[in-house]
């Protein structure tokens, strides 16, 4: 059976360190835009931690929310592509194939969780910083929409490896870049299709839920919300 | 057109076409021969030490082959060599636990940073004013020799300082060593956010001058005062995947967090309890909780043991902590002292954290002796779930009475002929930056005939440097670090170099060992290289299966276990100062700077999550990691409680001045709900003038403002104790740039 | 050129055959406008798409507006042409050259924002469905491949529309002209000897266009609606976008042609054949549209104030009373109230200038409106902290100043080049053939006052 890559994320163990910020984009060759362009929006972090205030000084509480793709099974970036770069793939993943796209953002416009971003630039590295440049990640040009993709190529090297033993993938052999770094390892990343998994264990939590449910994408992370005693 | 016109045509273009790609000939670079062999496209993973902070976490360095540009016996070139693609936690280390935080996952690009000192370099402008020459190294260490004798010569052996950075470790040792052997006074370490009040307090309540260790993954309580241990305090890696398990890693078991703070901080925002208390009043608050403990015979009273005879008031009941008496002091209600601590008491395992700003106070080391008697009170220490220490190897003696660095200074400001010839600067200590203008640090070293930098970038402190013998980059060189805190086990990160160096960089420690050799009178230091003196600690670790004590070292990353058996010898610190006077503190109000009517604001810097204290600016990823509470990036900001801010007419990104007693900065003002109103707080980390591209001209540093009071035991900057006040100067500038559109997550009225 | 006995000829003909200085001016203005437009471009597409003031998350702004603007102009043209050939409304003839001109050139410019926003234009031609080597078909789910499909398709068609009438006027043109300017027009003209046949001919393809060009016309802003609908966006995703997008396209057309025209009749000396009555009516049609398209705003906003929704509210707050409140206003004065205070009352419906200036306020209002339908939708999505705000920056200001001057300088050509009211068509509305005679003509129609 196919593999179906899937996340829980433990809002009660996230501590919104944003460990798995920089693990990202240290693994994926995320640039950096540099203060001009962060201040126009053009940041670029594949996983962010949302954080949301509520009520007032003394009575505020603040809530960390780490987002990233959630490879939705009902994807909308994926149909509005006219080349395909935004395609399902059938790990259950949502691909972004670079040498396809043109650059409309249509997929980034249609994505609820706003986790699509764009190449406005060529993306430079002060050198010797592009010497850190991970040689499994393409790098971007301009033009071109990016976003997380569950560390693909962590899932391929994973795949031949286990394809040379003449085995599966075993569950916690393979870890996205922001699962391995979080102290807290409130990201679990895993194989929703092996019931025994701890992604498919977590997923079925009475805490879990789905971001934006109501949109309708089917997105593969599970929130497990934090459980707050009085 | 006929065939004439046409060859015509093809003749001229093929020609000029052909003419014009003859140019000068291209600059080629030489290709070295490389010194090792990779399978390209292949990953080692080797074993590492995280440099950033003192928790010594482990990590693994992915190492993979590529072309860099290398300097090589002065000849620049390129060669294929092992390149650091990515850091991981060490999944064996027992602090990290294979995790890694953001500022560890960053620290690959301090190897690889566009403005790394390649090679040695000779002031030849002014000082500070960043103009340097490139030296060779024969030349560099000849200089350094010859200042080295000078002071032998002209018995001036003690005119030689070094200030580094805190942390044990064998490169201190080896320091220390040096300078005993030489003569030198004793070396000075600074830390901005060091916590010298914390370990003070817990040697007196405890005999162990370190810091603590908590066992929260199986604590059912947590009672955090102001310490940010998820985020920047202590050791936040250890102590998050600690936090982690604490919430749900035990079946039908979920600890509970609650934070007192008049910030909130990181930490806080996880609390299931947020308070806010009146800087400086958390040991009063700690007093209350325990004075309701022992009225209602919640624990037995005589629990507190030594811990508790250190707090004045104790025997007796503490009967100046009446739960009213501590609302009218600390704003916390008496109806919450009291059940939070029935709760510390009923809900067992429970623990007290004190951390951070409360022991920036004038009254910390107070504060921090009444936590660890409540701690005590509550049967917490020593015990499953509360705090305890780390077994300890090689680390002995306590620093003196007064840090180092401000009888440094002090000695370097009284006198009209500078007591110091000689300094030695070791990498990453930046007192220029990170302490108050009011210290007059940079004008106490520029009096210093000649300073030495180790340091591999230009920093405001290292920049005044008359020579730099730039430290091999992170990975290129051995590091063993020794963390004080965060395992139950007694832990020695280890690690080979990883890289080979990419410049004409110099492992410090084997510069000190070959200056020690060649002077007239050689200091006959045991060791030749580094890599030696590491080794020689191993040979008292037994032999396994394995190999011996260290090789399985290197492979590993390090040595942990008990210590009693097969600890590895290291040779303890040179003994300074006299034994602490164990006589009951009071828990005094705290003192601050600054008049209430002319500085209304109590002024609170706090270390951020990106820089700490500012040593880490430099690397871009964390510029532009947008602050989790603030979600600013590449910004310094001034946070004000939102009703402030509209009483003072201030908006969202308005430029604001901070004016303390001591001086005077402008930032951007940034509106955050989670402040007191009378409570402004402000990022460490930039502002500084100089410290690489990234960082230089960009920002406000708090530390500058800060009014240079004590805490009188210890003499450890006050660093949370100024007041200031706050006015408005103009509309945004444009240097605030925030990644969040929204403060809230339902936003009413459409308003964001 | 001798002057004939027919002066609607020579009225028509004359900006064709005579050039004034002004004419070389106004081209000389126009085309320096354009190319700096052309140099933005370029420069943008040396520099980087971060020029311009998109940012995450919002994508689409300025460019797509013109786009969904010109497209929507383009429907004035072939609608206006069409319906009234259909239902034979004889004071559409001196109106139906400007109107069909106005589509085709629209449609160019528009047709244009696809590529000029794409990230990577030089790639822009992989959605043409054509066996490639990439293995792969244009995904024809997407509505941008819809999108190409349908405007490549009104282009053609509209040309055509546009093409075939002028094929009498251009052998006229032949047979009044010598030179160079005899050659070019004969070579139009495609042999055109004005027998009968070839009349029962053109007149048959007309209306065989005018009745296949209606679906196309209505289908291509249905389908520029679609690249709107389509997406999960708070106030995007809306049923009622196909029907309000094509109206609004018709509303934004008519506006245009009343513009053009006036400045026609203004410019050419043409006020014998652009007649008050024909403003008059143009403007009762505008003003049908603007209560159309007031309508369909009224439901939507209607719908989803009651609705309540969370995520669409935040979108519905921004516009009518936060950030976007001054140019959401601006936009309903200027579609709803200017028109209906104007075009209403029937004292300034028959002045040109009521029309021409509830015209121009139509012109503002409809283009802020597609800024507003994209922009604050974009800036306020589902998860709040993506929330952000947006700001045109110099690149795109100057394209779209640059897309006006265009449209202007095409005009401005194609009027030396053709004569902009068809002058066989006015000619045979004046004498109609007696089998056309029919009691309703009435000569009023034929811009004729009692």
């Amino acid at each position: 059976m196919a593999y179906k890559w899937g996340m829980a994320v433990d809002l009660d163990r996230c501590t919104g360190c944003e460990a798995c910020v920089i693990a990202c984009g240290a693994e994926n060759n995320i640039p950096t835009v540099g203060p001009t362009e962060a201040a126009r929006g053009r940041a670029m972090p594949w996983i962010r931690v949302e954080r949301y205030w509520e009520g007032e000084f003394p009575d505020v509480r603040l809530k960390f929310r780490p987002v990233l793709c959630q490879q939705c099974d009902n994807a909308p970036c994926e149909p509005v592509c006219p080349t395909y770069a935004s395609h399902h793939t059938e790990d259950g993943l949502n691909a972004q194939v670079y040498n396809r796209c043109i650059g409309t953002r249509y997929c980034a416009n249609a994505c609820p969780y706003t986790v699509r971003f764009f190449n406005f630039f060529n993306p430079t590295w002060d050198k010797p910083l592009h010497l850190q440049l991970n040689p499994d990640v393409s790098v971007r040009e301009v033009g071109v929409a990016e976003k997380c993709t569950f560390c693909v190529q962590r899932i391929n090297a994973a795949k031949t490896e286990a394809r040379a033993d003449g085995t599966n993938i075993k569950d916690g052999d393979l870890q996205t870049a922001c699962a391995q770094s979080c102290p807290a390892r409130a990201i679990v990343f895993g194989d929703l299709n092996d019931p025994d998994s701890e992604v498919s264990r977590l997923s079925r939590s009475p805490r879990g839920s789905l971001l934006l449910e109501e949109v309708g994408t089917k997105p593969k992370v599970t929130y497990l919300s934090r459980q707050s005693q009085a | 057109m006929d065939r004439r016109i046409f060859l015509k045509v093809t003749a001229v273009t093929g020609a000029g076409t052909t003419l014009a790609s003859c140019d000068a000939p291209v600059h080629q670079l030489v290709r070295f021969i490389p010194e090792e062999t990779h399978v390209p496209g292949v990953a080692e993973w080797k074993p590492g030490v995280c440099p950033i902070c003192q928790a010594g976490c482990g990590v693994l360095v992915r190492v993979m082959e590529g072309d860099a540009e290398v300097v090589r016996n002065g000849h620049a070139g390129v060669v294929a060599m092992g390149l650091a693609k990515k850091l991981e936690g060490n999944p064996e280390h027992p602090i990290n636990r294979g995790a890694l935080c953001a500022r560890g996952q960053a620290a690959v690009q301090l190897t690889y940073h566009p403005d790394r000192l390649t090679r040695p370099r000779k002031r030849v402008g002014a000082r500070g004013s960043g103009q340097f020459k490139d030296v060779s190294w024969e030349d560099a260490i000849a200089e350094l020799l010859s200042k080295l004798e000078a002071l032998i010569a002209a018995e001036r052996r003690s005119a030689l300082a070094f200030l580094g950075t805190p942390g044990a470790s064998a490169r201190a040792d080896l320091v220390d060593e040096f300078l005993t052997r030489f003569g030198a006074r004793p070396a000075a370490r600074f830390e901005l956010f060091d916590n010298d009040v914390l370990r003070r307090a817990n040697e007196l309540s405890f005999g162990r001058y370190q810091l603590p260790t908590f066992d929260l993954d199986q604590a059912r309580l947590v009672l955090s005062l102001g310490a940010d241990f998820l985020g920047t305090w202590n050791s936040p890696v250890s102590q998050g995947a600690a936090y982690g398990q604490m919430r749900q890693g035990r079946v039908g078991i979920r600890g509970r967090l609650i934070q007192v703070e008049p910030r909130m901080s990181q930490t806080g925002a996880n609390a299931d309890e947020w308070l806010p208390a009146r800087p400086g009043t958390e040991g009063i608050l700690a007093l209350g909780l325990a004075r309701v403990v022992m009225s209602e015979n919640l624990r037995p009273a005589a629990g507190a043991g030594r811990a508790g005879a250190l707090v004045d008031g104790w025997p007796a009941g503490l009967l100046d902590y009446t739960p009213e008496q501590v609302e009218k002091r600390t704003g916390v209600a008496a109806a919450r002292v009291e059940r939070l601590a029935r709760q510390l008491a009923n809900e067992r395992p429970s623990v007290v954290i004190i951390g951070g700003a409360p022991l920036a106070h004038t009254n910390g080391l107070a504060s921090a002796l009444a936590v660890n008697a409540l701690n005590a009170l509550l049967g917490s220490v020593g015990e499953p779930g509360g705090v305890s220490f780390m077994p300890q190897v090689g680390r002995t003696n306590p620093p003196a009475s007064r840090p180092a660095l401000q009888m440094l200074l002090a000695d370097l400001l009284s006198s009209e002929r500078s007591p110091i010839d000689v300094l030695l600067l070791d990498g990453g200590v930046n007192p220029v930056f990170g302490s108050p203008q009011a210290w007059r640090t940079r004008e106490a070293l520029l009096k210093v005939p000649f300073i030495v930098s180790f340091a591999p970038f230009l920093d405001e402190t290292s920049a005044l440097a008359d020579l730099v013998l730039p430290d091999h980059g992170f990975l290129e060189g051995w590091d063993e670090r020794r963390p004080e805190s965060g395992a139950r086990v007694a832990v020695r990160t280890v690690a080979a170099p990883a890289l080979r160096p990419l410049f004409d960089t110099r492992a410090t420690a084997d510069v000190l060992m070959e200056v020690g050799r060649r002077l007239g009178r050689p200091l006959e230091l045991p060791w030749q290289t580094f890599e030696e003196m590491l080794a020689s600690t191993f040979e008292t670790v037994p032999e396994t299966p394995e190999g011996d004590g260290w090789t399985v070292a290197k492979r590993h990353g390090g040595w942990w276990g008990a210590p009693a058996t097969s600890a590895p010898v290291v040779r303890p610190r040179a003994s300074t100062g006299e034994p602490p006077t164990p006589t009951p503190q009071r828990v005094g109000d705290p003192q601050f700077i600054g008049d209430q009517a002319a500085f209304p604001y109590h002024f609170l810097p706090y270390a951020s999550q990106a820089f700490l204290d500012g040593s880490v600016a430099h690397l871009p990823w964390l510029q532009e990691l947008p602050d989790v509470i603030s979600t600013a990036m590449w910004s310094t900001w001034v946070e004000l409680n939102p009703k402030t801010a509209a009483r003072l007419e201030i908006r969202q990104g308005d430029l604001v001045e901070v004016t303390s007693p001591h001086g005077a900065l402008r930032a951007p003002a940034l509106v955050s709900p989670g402040l007191a109103p009378d409570v402004v707080a402000m990022p460490v980390g930039q502002g500084h003038e100089q410290f690489t591209r990234y960082a230089s001209g960009r920002g406000a540093n708090p530390v500058n403002i800060l009014a240079p009071t004590a805490e009188p035991v210890t003499g450890a900057l006050a660093w949370a104790a100024t007041r200031v006040k706050i006015a408005r100067i103009s509309d945004p500038d444009g240097s605030l740039i925030m990644m969040a559109g929204s403060l809230h997550e339902h936003p009413e009225g459409g308003r964001d | 050129m001798s002057q004939t006995v027919d002066p609607i000829t020579d009225d028509l003909l004359r900006p064709v055959l005579r050039t004034s200085p002004r004419f070389w001016l106004t081209v000389a203005v126009l085309g320096l406008i354009v190319a700096a437009g052309a140099g933005a471009w370029i420069y943008q597409l040396y520099y980087g798409f971060g020029v311009t003031g998109i940012r995450w998350p919002i994508f689409w702004a300025v460019y797509v507006t013109n786009f969904v603007f010109w497209i929507g102009i383009s429907h004035a043209g072939t609608l206006i042409s069409a319906i009234l050939r259909l239902m034979d409304a004889e004071w559409r003839r001196p109106v139906t050259r400007c109107a069909e001109a106005i589509t085709v050139f629209a449609l160019m410019i528009g047709g244009m924002f696809p590529i000029i926003h794409l990230g990577r234009p030089w790639h822009f031609f992989w959605l043409i469905p054509y066996p490639n080597q990439r293995g792969l078909w244009p995904n024809f789910r997407s509505p941008l491949v819809w999108d190409f499909l349908a405007i490549t398709t009104y282009l053609i068609g509209s040309v055509l529309f546009l093409a075939l009438p002028m094929i009498p006027d251009f052998a006229l043109l032949r047979d009044r002209t010598t030179g160079w300017r005899r050659r070019v027009y004969g070579t139009l003209a495609l042999g055109w000897r004005g027998t009968t046949i070839e009349w029962q001919r053109l007149e048959t393809a007309m209306s065989i266009m005018a009745v296949v060009i209606l679906p196309v016309a209505v289908s291509v802003h249905t389908i520029v609606s679609f690249d709107f609908s389509m997406a999960p966006v708070p106030m995007w995703h809306s049923t009622i976008f196909g029907p309000y997008f094509v109206a609004g396209a018709i509303f934004s057309g008519v506006a245009a042609l009343i513009l053009a025209m006036a400045l026609l009749r203004r410019f050419l000396e043409l006020g014998a054949y652009l007649r008050p009555l024909h403003f008059e009516n143009l403007g009762k049609l505008l003003l049908l549209m603007s209560l159309v398209w007031s309508y369909f705003v009224f439901s939507e906003r209607l719908t989803i104030w009651y609705g309540n929704d969370p995520a669409e509210m935040a979108v519905f707050r921004t516009t009518q009373e936060g950030s976007f409140a001054p140019l959401y206003w601006t936009m309903v004065v200027c579609n709803f109230i200017v028109p209906f205070a104007l075009l209403a009352p029937k004292r300034t419906r028959t002045t040109i200038s009521g029309c021409v200036a509830a015209s121009v306020a139509v012109l503002v209002g409809m283009w802020l409106e597609r800024f507003l339908i994209i922009v604050p939708s974009l800036g306020h999505k589902h998860l709040p902290y993506s929330w952000a705000t947006y700001r045109p920056q110099p690149v795109e200001i100057v394209i779209t100043i640059a897309t006006f001057a265009a449209m202007t300088l095409f005009y401005v050509l194609f009027a030396k080049f053709v004569p902009i009211i068809s002058i066989w068509e006015l000619k045979v509305g004046r004498q109609p053939a007696p089998a056309a005679v029919d009691l309703d003509v009435r000569p009023e129609a034929m811009g004729v006052r009692r």
